[in-house]
């Protein structure tokens, strides 16, 4: 028997993977990674992840092995360490295995740079899936761990560390992006095209009321001419959503199921990734895709 | 016919429109079509239903694009409409007593009738299930009768119990969890109708029909002892 324990959560620390998906029509998000270009690069080195994924923002957790021994890897760019048993400190890396062993303890003291950081288990960390999913709603409480992690938290992983093989990948590129090019929403012709103008040539800060569900924008109001209440409809991860106050919030991986705001425009899929790992005080800007 | 047409809803989801009004017919075609749209078993990650519009996505654009033809077939096929019922009609025992009928009396003055009015409309009709959302399994319910539409309250509740029954204008609701929420609450169930323990978490599915009747206290308590699970209880209240 292998296992760990947390000894420090960090904050927003939950267990993700690429989502819950077939339930929206009955009031369920499909959560899962925020940045998913980052357990898709995990799944090279640790192929056997049991889609059981530790998701982190800013402040990292630390891990220590309580029994036995496991095999990781982080990805994300992060500060961290390891404190071995015998009190000696090694160097770690992201996107390379990383032993650990009864007493070792992994500091990941916070992201660089960026927001949301990884550690995949191979042979994952002994959960159940919910729906379907090992993803963690924390506002709904649907999960595998309907919760955040806290302190204390013990996982045991039965199956034994398969080799001891460092294996590592070239750092992925995954290029920080301001300038999203973004498809017209549906509700599009709610906004005057010099509103629309306004969404084009404007620039926007991320602030800090940016979270799993959303990221609040910051810049010029984007009225619409029409209104900014429809009727709820479906409504997908990367929507840009404008409420009456005209400041626009991307939806994120926890959406609400369905929306009642005026959609202007839509993110892509890695787009979605992207922006996420957008530090509040980002400047953002947005290209409108007319054809596609 | 209500459907408009197919929009396309950023790289990977698609909106089949069914114009901008509402109504209970609207939502049975939206409904219809969503069952129809599901039994294609089409790789979609989402199908998502509401009172005029259904959203379907998909994990990347292409695989959007190769199954659009196929929804747009589906629609025009007007023959395979041939779909064999499979909502419900439920009868779902209600306790209006004071303890959980927090805002019975702001619904008693705006339309100056009494508690017993209240009641005995609001369990006289039969509900239709427009779309599941706001919190999961979350039903809204409509329409109720045009003696007791209310709006939200003022200032929303911070806290509703689990298991309330709510009007918001000419809708009501049962609240599957505890949650902050603007709806009048005029009583409550005694049963849990989301759980994810259950292979199909959600009670109530759209196109579902909801008869509400009245129960005193003391029968409250004896149900809400029975403990149901959602199979027991599609079992015991619904046909």
């Amino acid at each position: 028997m292998n296992s760990i324990i947390i000894t420090r959560a960090g904050t927003h620390s939950t267990i993700q993977d690429f989502g819950r998906f077939q339930y929206q029509h009955l009031g369920i998000s499909p959560s899962g990674a925020m940045d998913q270009r980052i357990i898709t690069e995990l799944q090279k080195i640790i192929p056997n992840h049991q889609n059981q994924f530790l998701e982190f923002a800013y402040v990292g957790p630390s891990i220590k092995v309580k029994e036995g021994s496991v095999k990781i890897c982080i990805g994300g760019n992060c500060n961290m360490s390891i404190q071995k048993n015998n009190n000696s400190q090694l160097e770690c890396q992201s996107y390379k295995s990383i032993n650990l062993f009864e007493g070792d303890e992994l500091i990941i003291h916070n992201t660089i740079d960026s927001v949301y950081g990884y550690i995949a288990f191979e042979h994952g960390l002994g959960l159940e899936p919910c729906l379907n999913s090992y993803s963690t709603d924390t506002k709904a409480r649907i999960g595998s761990i309907n919760r955040p992690l806290n302190d204390e938290d013990i996982f045991h992983i039965n199956k034994d560390v398969s080799s001891w093989d460092l294996i590592s990948i070239p750092k992925p590129d995954l290029e920080k992006v301001t300038n999203f090019k973004v498809y017209p929403g549906p509700q599009l012709q709610y906004f005057s095209d010099n509103t629309l103008q306004s969404f084009i040539s404007g620039v926007f800060t991320i602030t800090n009321q940016s979270d799993r569900m959303g990221i609040r924008l910051k810049g010029e109001s984007l009225i619409s001419s029409k209104s900014h209440d429809i009727l709820s409809e479906g409504i997908l991860p990367g929507s840009i959503q404008v409420p009456s106050d005209g400041q626009p919030i991307v939806l994120m991986r926890d959406i609400p199921c369905t929306g009642g705001y005026p959609k202007i425009a839509i993110l892509n899929e890695v787009d979605i990734s992207r922006i996420s790992q957008l530090p509040p005080e980002t400047k953002i800007t947005f290209d409108l895709q007319t054809i596609y | 016919m209500y459907f408009k047409g197919i929009n396309s809803y950023g790289d990977r989801g698609l909106v089949l429109d069914f114009g901008n009004e509402t109504s209970k017919s609207i939502s049975q075609e939206v409904n219809e079509t969503f069952l129809n749209i599901s039994n294609l078993n089409l790789p979609s990650l989402n199908i998502i239903p509401s009172f005029n519009k259904i959203v379907v996505i998909f994990e990347n654009s292409k695989i959007r694009d190769q199954n659009k033809d196929k929804i747009s077939m589906k629609m025009k096929d007007t023959n395979s409409q041939t779909n064999k019922k499979v909502t419900k009609t439920w009868e779902i025992p209600a306790c209006y007593n004071e303890d959980f009928a927090l805002d019975i009396k702001i619904i008693q003055k705006l339309h100056q009738i009494t508690k017993e009015e209240v009641i005995n409309l609001h369990s006289s009709v039969r509900y239709y299930t427009y779309y599941i959302g706001f919190m999961p399994g979350f039903p809204y319910l409509g329409d109720v009768p045009s003696q007791l539409i209310t709006p939200r309250l003022a200032t929303p509740r911070v806290k509703i119990p689990a298991r309330s029954i709510g009007i918001a204008k000419n809708h009501t609701c049962i609240y599957p969890k505890v949650s902050p929420g603007g709806w009048n609450i005029i009583g409550q169930i005694p049963f849990d109708i989301f759980d994810l323990q259950s292979s199909y978490p959600s009670l109530f599915l759209p196109g579902d029909e909801v008869k509400f009747y009245s129960v005193s206290l003391s029968e409250f308590e004896k149900i809400r002892k029975y403990n149901f699970s959602l199979n027991e209880l599609i079992k015991e209240y619904s046909s």
